[in-house]
């Protein structure tokens, strides 16, 4: 295990994977990004391990890295906790391109399709449904700019998922196949849900095998290419072997204590 | 930047190579590694382009997000040589000290620095490396003496009888003659020392029983909020709290008569 991993704080862990996915960075820039540090006791041997840093946050539509997010839990504020109804991270179900029906607001019993999932609030947002005017760039001489906004949806009783047979709502549960792979089945009609290929997409890419090779890349036949011979040598000797550096001294015995 | 920093920049390099690369630079054999040296022979201009290696592509200034891959994995690097590790351990160096002058000089001229998530996917592949080097030097040592042939560490009682981790030290001399290494003890009166333990145990005592208290809280909100809340995934996932008592105290309830 690498020891970053060790130092991720809590608040980062809360952090859902499916909701992660699609920003595809690494967690230590996440908790790199969302530490709000007040002091951490210096790394010397007088000092035990202490760090005093915030550990609540609310988490909204606004992603942990972002900017928005800083000024939402800016320093030194408090916001009101909210209970958030717990679901185990396997027992999760809803993934971007699902297409779900929504139980509630203005567009009841319309189906759409799930682009952003927030995990860490249970909630996805619907393409195009319950939405509400949001006004942008308005001042004192302009009204601003109306764009229209989806708002989240609770995944525990606004939406539901649609069976792809007969395009009606069902509840889902996780089962497993013959071949001992994990899928989504509609209760009603026994037929899997096969996990849509936009959960597979992030920024980077659409799908891993349409991903640009970049420049600093290396291609990868590169990668995959199998070099390494097993030797009865360290690291250090092989390396100093190849480089010609020849060590004829003999080391002085020491102690370990 | 000046000139000069430039060059403190590049000596800097040098000095904080791995471990490995130190020990080479300290047996004398390997002259050609010393880049400060390597920088003074060269002509003005090749000084100027060597330099610029410290700074990403220009095309890449003042951009918003700068497009790049992921890091090395585990799996990825035990198939490869060791020359192969030695010299992809010296790109990844090369690209964290261009990244790290980058996000200075991006800081210095209050710019944004873009894509700071590739200083984390160096890291984490420069981690990975020592983690498959390591691996591999264990492997070899265990064969041949029997002993990981890492440094020694244990968990022991420090000198406030805590349990700590504890690396050892190397030395010229066994303990029982070496003068300098004392086992060092704690010359304060019995009473003063165990004072101090029954706080430092109370400390830790007060933060677990507020853990629970916070869990015993938010398990009464949660049902509050959700009565159909699956019991059984709430006490896996709050095993302190006694879920069946709560219902017996009606925590959860609120102080009204229920709607019939």
């Amino acid at each position: 295990m690498r020891l970053t991993s060790f130092l991720l704080s809590k608040a980062n862990k809360k952090l859902g994977d499916v909701s992660k996915k699609f920003a595809n960075f690494p967690d230590e820039y996440i908790a790199r990004s969302m530490e709000q540090l007040h002091w951490r006791t210096p790394r010397a041997p007088q000092y035990s391990d202490k760090t005093i840093e915030r550990k609540k946050f609310r988490f909204t539509t606004n992603r942990p890295w972002t900017a928005q997010f800083y000024q939402q839990n800016m320093p030194g504020t408090i916001r009101k906790k909210v209970f958030v109804e717990p679901i185990p991270p396997e027992q999760w179900m809803y993934f971007r391109g699902d297409r779900v029906e929504v139980l509630v607001g203005k567009d009841k019993g319309k189906q759409g399709i799930v682009n952003q999932v927030i995990q860490e609030r249970n909630w996805v947002i619907v393409e195009g449904l319950n939405t509400h005017l949001r006004a942008v760039g308005a001042d004192k001489t302009f009204p601003g700019i109306l764009i229209q906004s989806e708002a989240p949806l609770l995944v525990t009783n606004q939406v539901k998922l649609i069976d792809p047979v007969d395009l009606l709502s069902t509840e889902v549960e996780w089962r497993f196949t013959e071949e001992g792979e994990r899928v989504r089945v509609s209760k009603r009609t026994g037929r899997i849900i096969p996990i849509p290929s936009l959960h597979e997409e992030t920024k980077d890419y659409k799908s891993k095998s349409l991903y640009v090779v970049r420049e600093k890349d290396t291609e990868a036949a590169v990668v995959s290419e199998i070099t390494f011979k097993p030797k009865l040598a360290t690291f250090e000797m092989e390396i100093m072997e190849s480089m010609g550096i020849e060590e004829d001294r003999i080391p002085k015995k020491t102690y370990w204590y | 930047m000046s000139f000069y920093s430039f060059l403190n920049v590049a000596k800097r390099v040098t000095i904080s190579c791995p471990h490995l690369c130190r020990r080479i630079l300290l047996n004398n054999h390997v002259k050609e590694i010393n880049v400060g040296k390597h920088l003074f022979s060269s002509k003005p201009e090749d000084v100027t382009t060597k330099l610029m290696g410290f700074f990403d592509n220009k095309k890449n200034w003042g951009e918003n997000e700068v497009k790049h891959g992921r890091n090395w994995t585990l799996p990825e690097l035990r198939i490869k040589s060791n020359q192969d590790l030695h010299k992809l351990w010296f790109v990844l160096l090369k690209e964290r000290n261009m990244l790290l002058t980058m996000e200075h000089e991006c800081k210095r001229d209050h710019r944004l620095f873009p894509s700071p998530e590739r200083l984390d996917k160096v890291k984490i592949s420069m981690e990975n490396l020592e983690t498959v080097v390591k691996e591999r030097n264990k492997a070899y040592h265990e064969l041949e003496t029997g002993e990981t042939g890492q440094r020694p560490e244990e968990v022991r009682p420090n000198l406030f009888q805590i349990p700590e981790r504890y690396r050892s030290k190397e030395y010229p001399l066994p303990a029982h003659l070496n003068k300098d290494f004392t086992v060092r003890k704690l010359l304060v009166k019995r009473r003063i020392f165990r004072d101090f333990l029954r706080k430092y145990r109370e400390q830790d005592l007060i933060a677990k029983k507020r853990a629970r208290n916070r869990d015993r809280n938010e398990v009464i909100h949660l049902l509050k909020r959700n009565p159909d809340l699956d019991k059984q995934m709430l006490q896996e996932k709050y095993p302190t709290v006694d879920i069946p008592m709560l219902e017996k105290k009606d925590k959860f309830r609120g102080h009204y008569v229920p709607k019939l």
